[in-house]
């Protein structure tokens, strides 16, 4: 006999609400109400408010059934950790396994003790069940387990911290950014000399401002060797003047 | 937990890794084995002692898998025909691995689109991960 409680329905991140949907619980017909999907919890509550709610965490599986040789209905069949208690089902997994374990030791032996609920929700729109099932699945992944034993999960410290791993590789085809000091310290003869050289420019440059945009049409010097060419024919005299010279 | 990708709700296989965090956890475990069988008729053991028969849509970092066309057995030996499930990874005992599937290219497979997703970006000047070298 399953005790319905007073619920409220969820305010906020519903990924799927579904009227019209009787819940069955281990066979037990509680009624027709409203399924909501929500990111938080699953809940479902009939239309004068009573109703359950399932965590994520103590659902098993899901899955749509449209075998009408076992159970005459197309629904969503879910498999819950455990049994549903009385009392607050957030705390139902804790009580189950207190209730079978001698231990009282964690899920994992509740689970092996193989007790589950078996609740399925028949909608009266059988085309929704895909959404309904969907809405699950996003919702489960969103509540992965904390609790797994069998796998080494912890990769905080392996996450890819970008900077500390370019650090490390010190290949010089990924292209990364200095800071003023170290970019000095990191620079070749060449890119020094090229850095003095851009440098003058701009230098130069703020000189001739009023006349052009920073761009040199008096004499070319002849170290400028790096192929940069200004097209002194092209340029007119006061070109650029109303241009804005603040460029950097 | 952020998750940039959508899981599509058409049975179709689909590349599940939608964070970073997932993706290093399918990097560094086996199942990326799992998530390399999408496409795959397989059984899947249930720690409830049932099993699960069907095409594998999708698994995630968690081992939560997704089946399509699922004959599910229960412990009583009781047969039912499931159109889509979702087992959570905790739930999973074991994953049969068809005979057919060559294990280790699997594995290469699956780790070279994790790479390649993660280099994507970076020829654009996009987002870099890099793995942590441990020597």
């Amino acid at each position: 006999m399953v005790l319905l409680k007073n619920l409220q329905p969820p305010t906020e991140g519903i990924r799927h609400e579904q009227a019209e949907t009787t819940a069955v619980m281990d066979g037990q017909r509680l009624g027709c109400g409203t399924l909501y999907v929500a990111e938080t919890r699953l809940l479902w509550f009939d239309g004068s408010g009573l109703g359950f709610s399932l965590e994520y965490p103590t659902i098993g599986l899901h899955a749509i059934s449209r075998d009408v040789s076992t159970y005459p209905q197309e629904h969503l069949y879910v498999m819950v950790n455990g049994k549903l208690s009385d009392e607050n089902e957030a705390e139902m997994a804790e009580k189950a396994a207190d209730d079978e374990d001698e231990d009282g030791s964690d899920d994992g032996e509740d689970d092996d003790q193989g007790t589950i609920t078996e609740i399925r929700f028949v909608p009266s729109d059988k085309a929704s069940l895909e959404s309904m099932f969907s809405a699950m699945c996003e919702c489960q992944a969103l509540h992965p387990d904390p609790e797994d034993d069998d796998s080494d999960n912890d990769f905080e410290g392996e996450e890819y911290d970008v900077e500390e791993a370019e650090a490390e590789h010190g290949h010089s085809d990924i292209p990364s950014f200095y800071t003023c000091d170290e970019g000095l310290s990191a620079l070749t003869q060449e890119g020094q000399a090229t850095l003095e050289r851009l440098e003058g420019m701009l230098a130069q440059s703020v000189a001739q401002q009023y006349h052009m945009a920073g761009v040199r049409t008096e004499e070319t010097k002849a170290d400028f060797e790096d192929g940069m060419e200004v097209d002194a024919a092209a340029m007119e005299a006061g070109q650029f003047e109303d241009a804005d010279v603040e460029h950097w | 937990m952020e998750s940039e990708g959508a899981e599509s709700s058409v049975p179709a296989p689909v590349e599940v890794f939608s964070s970073i965090r997932e993706r290093t956890i399918a990097e560094n475990s086996m199942v990326v084995l799992l998530q390399g069988l999408q496409g795959e008729v397989t059984t899947v053991d249930l720690r409830n002692e049932s099993t699960a028969r069907g095409r594998v849509i999708s698994v995630d970092a968690f081992m939560n898998i997704r089946l399509a066309d699922v004959l599910y057995r229960d412990r009583r030996d009781q047969l039912t025909r499931l159109q889509d499930l979702f087992v959570t990874g905790r739930n999973v005992r074991y994953v049969h691995i068809p005979d057919h599937v060559d294990i280790m290219k699997t594995i290469q497979n699956q780790l070279s689109k994790i790479h390649r997703v993660r280099n994507f970006a970076s020829e654009g000047g996009g987002r870099k991960e890099f793995p942590k070298k441990t020597k």
